[in-house]
């Protein structure tokens, strides 16, 4: 008895249709005494009715111009074989079989795979879902080839680069959903594949060793901790080198979204103010690289700066250097490109006054503003914080006897105004003329300030007619 | 009935078997001991039974131990039966188990022992299934072996061999051994034998072996193999004494036992089951492609013709005589009309150039070639009309219009330089591909007027529908509405038109010819699952005939290039001509052992040319339904043919995805293109039969040098992008060096090729939404 077992055991190996499937049919027939050949044989049987049938549906499927065997060819194949064909199956939404989770109590069972049928809730569908009518079949129709050239239009496949040809092995189309010939989905994903093709394009463009230099170039400047003499000789580089113009996009689009990064996580660690100096230290090679034509990109340049010289909260450490590079850079751009833009400095000076002037700003960003303001120039000054009001609103926030970054930038901003004398002789309130002076510097100045000024009087007497003069 | 037929088909091998049963008894009882004994020592007690009672029933009938009925169950596997179409297939074991058991009585034993032929003593003796395994390694360490020189001759061997002991092993019932064996050897085989070896590994039982129709040929017929004189006399020689092979002591040799068994086995399939077709041709000359041709089961392939043996398919083309390949002949009136009415319009138009235009009338004649008289083609009718007018007008003024191929001028020049460009203008064609989208169970086929006015493509949801390509509205002129109602239909007329009427996925689509490129065409035929070929008028939009006639599925329909008359091919394996006038088939042709997949006809309408699942293509005598010829070659179904508009070339595309170009005049293969990766659907030659363009589910479009000699790819450094895809998607190169480009498409597997007679090629397609399955 043992022995036709051991040989029966090894025949289920053998065939795909396995004689227990056969024996539990027969079980759901109620014929419970079947011996093992008559299973055996009978797999074997049916096994090869599978094949045949198969094989016929397969000859429907290559007619039909296919190449995944549907079940109405399984029909078909039925139905010229003369068998009653299986209904129920519509190759419209081809049944997905799901395997069942394991019973606890029955380990033994093996894998069990039922139908997997969707419930619908016809109250939601009703509500939320519209229901669109599939749009009907329709042709287009486009140039595969023109005199033997493939036109590189949407409607053909891109043409592979040829150093990408190696990553892209062995990998038939029809399994690849990320190959470039077969791009994912095109009714959802048209803009993102418009998105990549043009990427793809300006790679093209952009030439091999370009590409290099881009990524040696922003490798040896951030993070910050890289040996200051890379970052030296980069930047170095960026001022002097021509033939840059290609990658300025790039770098533009790079310094941003370093800026921006470094701003968003409340730039208060050390390592943030580094970087951010050494974006401002790219952005001023820029400018200072006389072969680069960086007029078209000066929008985008702008808020990187603005925002490092206004944000509120820069690392401490960091932030009054920041704030003078950022005001420096400013200026500079200004002198260069304001003569081409004239409309770039009024501008600059509308968003420098809102943020020095309109409430609850922070003291930082006061600060920034006052820095760039003294960056753009004298006028700028004088109109900002004097006409403007700037130093009163400033002055009215700081308590009587405060020092600190934004007083000295205030203080920095008068001595643009009129330097200091080298041996200052104070005010005196009981002079006449002095109080006169008094008088109109607080008119002007502010309580806070006007104090500050008291101690030169020549100083004061400068401001004042500088003003003066100006209106 | 059905069991009547064996029985009597037999009867004549019935009186020698009982003739020589006396001598049988005398000389043959002595081994029979002999052999028993040796069954008895190793254990096989079936065999052993079985050669009891085959002994016993055969020899001496009158002394019968086994009761009837069960002899008969026990023969019944091995019973022939006849193949019967629309049989229930699945049933037919069980119905030659009844039919048997019915007609139970000894005379009716006789016939059947009588009919099983090959089942007799002496193949008891290779029962044992260790000797076949033992004999196929030696076999196979002996081809290996053997000098370069050979192994390309001595290959082809390996794979009858190896089917004939598959087969063996399963008849005998040793399945395990079968799979066995199967598994060990067929890896070795799987590159060129794929589908063969598959459908045998599906064989699992004797009954299964004894009901299919490939298993019954492998016994039935004689396997070819083509070798040369000294290749064939060392085989002969390792056979017989066991010169060559593995050395000794590598394995147990030929000197074993085993061995000796193993090569009896081998011998005996060669004896019974191959035969040789010895050439003096030096091995070293055949092409490493050449066997395809020369090698396989072709006795039945090739149509015998009363009695003489026809040994290969070259010996079958050249008995047929040559063929009338040439153009057409026109009607004097007709040509002296067309001639009459350029001149007028070159006049009209002030075009002096267009007297020249005449030339394009008489079609230079190709040396060798010999045309038709008015009196070999199929009857026309005698008067042409205003319409054949128009067509042959319009004919030359696509000659002259037309864009010259030059694919030859591709050959010497480098692509990337600056002369690439212009020699690539002039060697490939512009392709405009069309794209069906939202196609929802798929559109077997596409096909476009010859005027390309209307696109028409047919679904698998049973329906065609049409599609006015110039945007203009497809009118119907009704013939019963009149008024108002026809008018109301006019308005709403759009540029698409749904044609309803099949109850099966339509498979082809032809449009009438008639009108050429001048007119938009007047008929539409259809084939589908259905077994019905119809006509469709485009004047109502409707259903005019319904031809009924085959009894399976209808693979493929095509019109003669002249109109009235079309061919279809169907799954029942004959091919049939009708004419649009009648409901019944004028002609069949059958022939084909397997299903006709695709038809079509010569450019002058003598001949026809069918591709069949048999992996051959015949071509037929329209007239005469003779095969004329016939082409071996293919590693698999056929899936696609063109015949090139000068007459002399045969594309044929199979799905061993290989393109085979064949001269019909002599009927040898040219040469073999490949390079696709996936099925060819479609094969377009140009108009001037240079270049032939294919399309596929691989998702490209290839054109092809029809006059270049082709052979295996240099390897091109990025010559061309579109190929280095090509060749880093299917890992190796093995694109023949007359592909001249490859242009990939979008998803869109290309179900149809049509050039333009002015040389634009146009492709159709669906494309496949990427989340489908």
């Amino acid at each position: 008895m043992s022995k036709p077992k051991a040989k029966a055991a090894q025949t289920h190996q053998t065939g795909i249709y396995k004689s227990d499937s056969v024996r539990d049919v027969a079980e759901s027939l109620g014929i419970t005494s079947l011996s093992e050949a008559v299973a055996s044989s009978l797999a074997s049987d049916v096994e090869y009715r599978i094949h045949q049938v198969i094989e016929e549906a397969s000859r429907f499927m290559r007619h039909a111009r296919r190449t995944t065997i549907t079940t109405s060819d399984i029909d078909q194949a039925l139905r010229v074989l003369n068998i009653e064909p299986l209904y129920g199956h519509n190759p419209h939404n081809p049944p997905v079989f799901r395997r069942a989770l394991p019973f606890p109590n029955a380990a033994n069972v093996g894998a069990v795979y039922f139908v997997d049928d969707e419930e619908i809730d016809f109250d939601r569908v009703l509500r939320e879902e519209k229901i669109t009518l599939p749009k009907g079949v329709s042709w287009t129709a486009h140039w595969l080839a023109v005199e033997g050239v493939q036109p590189l239009i949407p409607e053909n496949p891109p043409a592979i680069p040829k150093d990408v040809d190696q990553e892209i092995t062995k990998s038939p189309p029809q399994t690849n959903g990320t190959f470039p010939l077969t791009p994912p989905s095109e009714s959802r994903s048209t803009v993102k594949k418009q998105q990549q093709q043009q990427q793809q394009l300006v790679k093209q463009v952009l030439s091999r060793e370009l590409q290099l230099y881009y990524t040696r170039l922003t490798s040896s400047l951030l993070p910050p901790t890289a040996d200051s003499a890379k970052r030296t000789a980069a930047l170095a580089s960026l001022r002097n080198d021509a033939g840059l113009q290609a990658l300025l996009p790039y770098l533009i689009r790079w310094v941003g979204e370093g800026v921006v990064t470094a701003l968003k996580e409340g730039a208060q660690s050390e390592a943030d103010g580094r970087s951010l100096e050494v974006l401002l230290d790219v952005v001023s090679a820029i400018l200072e690289n006389n072969t680069l034509f960086i007029e078209p990109y000066l929008h985008q340049l702008l808020p990187a700066i603005l925002s490092t010289l206004l944000h509120s909260t820069l690392p401490p450490s960091h932030a009054t250097h920041l704030r003078t590079s950022a005001a420096q850079t400013l200026s500079r751009l200004l002198t260069q490109h304001s003569t081409t833009y004239p409309s770039l400095s009024p501008r600059i000076m509308k968003t420098l006054l809102v943020a020095l002037i309109s409430s609850d700003k922070s003291k930082g960003t006061r600060e920034g503003a006052i820095r760039g303001l003294v960056g753009i120039g004298k006028e700028a000054v004088r109109k900002g914080l004097v006409e403007g009001g700037g130093v009163k609103v400033v002055g009215s926030e700081c308590t009587p006897g405060e020092t600190g970054p934004l007083v000295d930038s205030v203080i920095t901003a008068l001595h643009i105004l009129h330097p200091p004398s080298d041996m200052p002789e104070s005010l005196d309130a009981t002079n006449e003329g002095d109080a006169k002076t008094i008088e109109q510097s607080r008119e002007v100045l502010g309580d806070f300030f006007a104090e500050k000024l008291y101690g030169d009087k020549d100083w004061v007497l400068g401001v004042l007619s500088s003003i003066k003069q100006q209106s | 009935m059905s069991a009547a037929t064996p029985a009597a088909s037999s009867s004549g091998g019935v009186s020698p078997t009982n003739a020589s049963a006396p001598d049988v008894t005398q000389s043959v009882n002595s081994i029979d001991r002999l052999v028993l004994e040796y069954l008895r020592s190793r254990g096989h007690k079936d065999a052993e039974k079985a050669l009891h009672e085959s002994l016993e029933s055969s020899v001496d009938e009158s002394v019968k131990t086994v009761s009837a009925e069960e002899l008969i169950k026990s023969l019944a596997v091995y019973a022939q039966k006849p193949s019967r179409p629309g049989d229930n297939v699945l049933k037919e074991s069980a119905n030659v188990l009844q039919e048997l058991t019915t007609m139970g009585n000894p005379p009716s034993i006789q016939n059947l022992i009588a009919s099983l032929g090959t089942v007799g003593a002496e193949e008891i003796l290779s029962v044992d299934p260790t000797d076949k395994e033992e004999g196929f390694r030696e076999l196979e360490a002996w081809v290996e072996g053997s000098l370069d020189m050979y192994k390309p001759e001595f290959r082809p061997i390996l794979f009858p061999i190896f089917c004939h002991f598959h087969l063996d092993l399963v008849q005998r019932g040793f399945k395990e051994a079968a799979l066995r064996f199967y598994d060990t050897y067929s890896p070795s085989l799987a590159p060129m034998h794929h589908a063969t070896l598959h459908h045998l590994s599906t064989l699992l039982l004797p009954s299964h072996v004894q009901n299919d129709d490939l298993a019954q040929r492998f016994k039935n017929e004689k396997y070819v193999i083509r070798m040369s004189r000294s290749g064939f006399s060392l085989l002969v020689g390792w056979l017989t004494e066991g010169i060559g092979g593995e050395a000794s002591g590598a394995g147990e040799g030929f000197s074993g036992e085993k061995g000796k068994r193993g090569r009896a086995a081998i011998m005996r399939v060669v004896n019974n089951h191959l035969r040789f077709d010895v050439t003096s041709t030096s091995g070293a000359a055949v092409s490493p492609n050449a066997w395809e041709e020369s090698t396989g089961l072709l006795s039945s392939l090739i149509p015998q013709t009363n009695a003489s043996a026809i040994p290969n398919p070259h010996a079958f083309n050249a008995s047929k005589g040559e063929l009338k390949l040439g153009p057409a002949p026109i009607s004097e009136e007709l040509r002296a009309e067309t001639e009459r009415v350029i001149r007028e319009q070159s006049v009209l138009d002030r075009d002096p150039n267009a007297q020249y235009d005449l030339q394009f009338l008489r079609p230079p004649a190709i040396p060798g070639v010999v045309s038709p008289t008015e009196s070999d083609m199929p009857p026309h009718p005698p008067s042409f009309k205003t319409l054949d007018v128009q067509r042959e007008v319009e004919k030359v003024r696509d000659a002259r219009k037309r864009i010259r191929l030059e694919p030859s001028a591709l050959s010497s020049v480098d692509l990337n330089s600056a002369q690439g460009g212009a020699a690539r203008a002039r060697g490939l064609p512009s392709i405009c591909a069309y794209t069906l989208h939202d196609v929802g169970e798929g559109a077997p086929c596409c096909t476009f007027s010859p005027d390309i006015t209307v696109m028409a493509a047919g679904f698998s949801e049973s329906y065609i529908r049409l599609w006015s390509l110039k945007n203009e509205k497809l009118k119907t002129s009704s013939i019963k509405e009149s008024g108002s109602l026809a008018k109301l239909q006019q308005k709403d007329a759009c540029t698409t038109r749904k044609l309803v009427g099949h109850s099966g996925p339509v498979y082809s689509l032809s449009f009438d010819p008639l009108g050429g490129s001048a007119m938009p065409p007047r008929y539409l035929l259809s084939a589908s699952a259905d077994a019905t070929a119809r006509l469709w008028s485009l004047d109502t939009m409707s259903n005019v005939v319904v031809f009924r006639g085959h009894q399976n599925p209808v693979w493929d329909v095509q019109w003669s290039p002249m109109g009235i008359y079309f061919a279809t091919a169907s799954r029942d394996r004959t091919a049939r001509l009708w004419s649009t006038d009648r409901t019944s088939c004028l002609r069949i042709y059958a022939g084909h052992l397997s299903d006709v997949d695709c038809v079509r006809f010569h450019p002058n309408s003598l001949y026809l040319a069918t591709g069949s699942s048999d992996w051959t293509a015949r071509l037929w005598d329209v007239q005469r339904g003779a095969c004329v010829r016939v082409f071996i070659g293919h590693q698999g179904s056929l899936s696609a043919l063109a015949i090139s508009p000068d007459g002399r070339y045969l594309a044929s595309a199979g799905e061993d995805l290989a393109i085979n170009l064949w001269d019909l005049g002599s009927g040898r293969r040219v040469k073999k293109m490949t390079g696709h990766t996936a099925s060819v659907y479609s094969l377009s030659f140009s108009a001037e039969s240079s270049m032939l363009v294919s399309g596929g589910a691989d998702w490209t479009v290839r054109c092809w040098d029809v006059r270049s000699a082709g052979g295996p790819g240099k390897p091109r450094e990025s010559t061309i992008t579109e190929s280095t895809i090509a060749r880093t998607l299917d890992g190796e190169n093995n694109e023949t060096s007359d592909l001249l480009a490859t242009f990939p498409t979008k998803r869109t597997p290309v179900t149809n090729i049509h050039f333009t007679p002015r040389n634009l090629c146009l492709v159709a397609g669906n494309y496949l939404a990427p989340d489908s399955r």
